[in-house]
């Protein structure tokens, strides 16, 4: 991997085993011993996808639903290991797959802030002296002590978005989560992440706005039934993927 | 072990401690009594079998509520460990199914949870300590280290049951079981030598019968474990930790997609 490449994935292939029934009791393992059903079938979610990613670069994945966008971003995190293949990457790694993760509404904002950056990878006293920017970006600042209860979704949502890019990763992989908050605040999210380009850091999406992917990507990945349909340009590969979209309604 | 198991533990202490405190925040948040509920269940099983074992079956133990309240602690942390740990994946899959960390983390911080929750009680010891009038002994000072090998052995059963309640559920109610026949065959409220030798003997195979022994020894009678029990406790409290991580470490691949 040269120096200046940030991910670099080679013949990644990942299935997923299927339970028509699933078991989920020792009790239902034992018995199946003398009930033989063939009861799962391998679904193959991702063959043999290559493809790299350079340092400041931003990557747009697009596909249908089901296609295997998530999933290829869940093994770059290291959250589901592949069946074969490689995925290599240089440093911190932040998957924002999902707003606020392990976020309790019983407790405050800004205890929430905490755990939220600790899972991050932050330690304790690193995210307590950023919590005043986040809840500033947040704009979130008179509702610091209040119970994330109370808070609305679009509240939430900056909360957890402010903390994740002051945790400030190398790579960020970014799951259909653009779209939070108001106008402004959209505005905002999308000043800071072209801010974070600019800092030569790497950012891979995965959206079904294909306005956001040509705006904003240097490349776009297509990927279909689990393999690369097209890769490149994004204009081009917005377009291809337009026709093919409307071949199929 | 062939990775650097230690020092990312090491690296996360920040995550693992933060959980744990949470946990026990959350806990006591969510119930009218708050915080004197954990001390409830210990006390009134305390008072129970104090009435019982001491009017009714009149037993002869030196400092009886002392030595109580000592088993229970010691028992209720063992417990409490195991139990939190077989359910911290599950209890925070939400988590660990969408960023990466060692998944021994989870583990690794309802254990300590147990733990926290056992330092409260060990604060109310104190004050039964002071009301009985009774001085802790010298060995006392050891107690600290039987607690480090409790919380090993307990982490080990932890990881194991944990792992395996992600692909079994009913493992849950399975431990609920040993643990209510643990109970009466770990010397909490009655002495070993109560038994007939052969007995206590193979009541003494389990790992917990010998550092309740210590426990009691140590805190309350100024007396030291032998050798053979010392050597004993550490040999059975490495090998179920390691059974426990290397059961883990094989089927960690697939937590995620079983969860």
């Amino acid at each position: 991997m040269d120096s200046d490449t940030a991910i670099e994935v080679t013949n990644l292939t990942k299935t997923f085993r299927i339970y028509h029934e699933k078991k989920n009791s020792l009790y239902e393992y034992l018995t199946s011993f003398f009930n033989k059903k063939r009861t799962s079938e391998e679904l193959i979610v991702l063959k043999d996808v290559s493809f790299s990613v350079r340092k400041g670069e931003m990557l747009g994945i697009i596909g249908f639903n089901g296609s295997g966008k998530t999933t290829l971003l869940k093994i770059i995190a290291k959250i589901y290991t592949q069946d074969s293949g490689v995925v290599n990457t240089k440093g911190r790694i932040t998957p924002f797959l999902e707003l606020g993760t392990g976020f309790n509404g019983e407790l405050t904002a800004r205890d929430n802030t905490v755990i939220y950056g600790v899972i991050l990878g932050l330690t304790k006293k690193e995210i307590e002296k950023k919590i005043e920017s986040i809840v500033r970006f947040a704009e979130l600042e008179k509702f610091l002590d209040t119970k994330l209860k109370n808070f609305s979704s679009g509240m939430n949502a900056r909360l957890a978005f402010s903390t994740a890019i002051q945790v400030d990763p190398d790579i960020m992989l970014v799951d259909e989560v653009l779209s939070v908050g108001d106008l402004p605040f959209q505005q905002k999210s999308f000043n800071a992440f072209m801010d974070f380009k600019k800092r030569g850091k790497t950012v891979v999406f995965v959206s079904h706005s294909l306005e956001n992917i040509t705006r904003t990507c240097d490349k776009a990945l297509w990927i279909h039934e689990g393999r690369i349909k097209a890769y490149g340009d994004p204009n081009t590969v917005v377009e291809q993927y337009r026709t093919f979209s409307q071949k199929k309604s | 072990m062939e990775d650097n198991f230690f020092s990312d533990v090491w690296k996360r202490r920040s995550l693992i401690t933060l959980l744990a405190f949470n946990d026990v925040k959350l806990r006591y948040k969510n119930s009218a009594l708050g915080f004197l509920w954990s001390f409830l269940e210990p006390l009134l099983m305390l008072a129970v079998l104090y009435f019982v074992f001491s009017t009714i079956l009149k037993s002869d133990i030196q400092d009886y509520p002392l030595y109580l309240l000592i088993g229970l602690i010691i028992w209720y942390v063992f417990s409490r460990s195991s139990t939190l740990g077989l359910s911290s994946l599950l209890d925070k899959a939400g988590i660990i199914q969408k960023i990466y960390f060692r998944r021994e983390l989870i583990v690794i911080s309802s254990c300590l949870t147990a733990f926290i929750m056992m330092g409260f009680e060990f604060a109310a010891f104190a004050v039964f300590v002071f009301a009985f009038q009774f001085i802790p002994p010298i060995t006392i000072l050891l107690l600290p280290l039987l607690l480090i090998d409790l919380f090993i052995l307990s982490l080990g059963v932890a990881l194991l049951l944990a792992v395996l309640t992600v692909y079994f559920r009913d493992i849950k109610f399975i431990w609920q079981v040993l643990l209510q026949a643990g109970f009466f065959l770990t010397p909490i409220f009655y002495r070993l030598d109560m038994f007939p030798e052969d007995i206590a003997k193979i009541l003494q195979i389990n790992p917990i019968v010998p550092i309740m022994d210590t426990a009691h020894d140590l805190v309350l009678y100024n007396s030291l474990p032998s050798i053979n029990t010392t050597l004993y406790i550490i040999i059975s409290t490495c090998v179920i930790f390691v059974i426990g991580y290397i059961v883990f470490r094989i089927k960690d691949k697939k937590i995620i997609e079983e969860l």
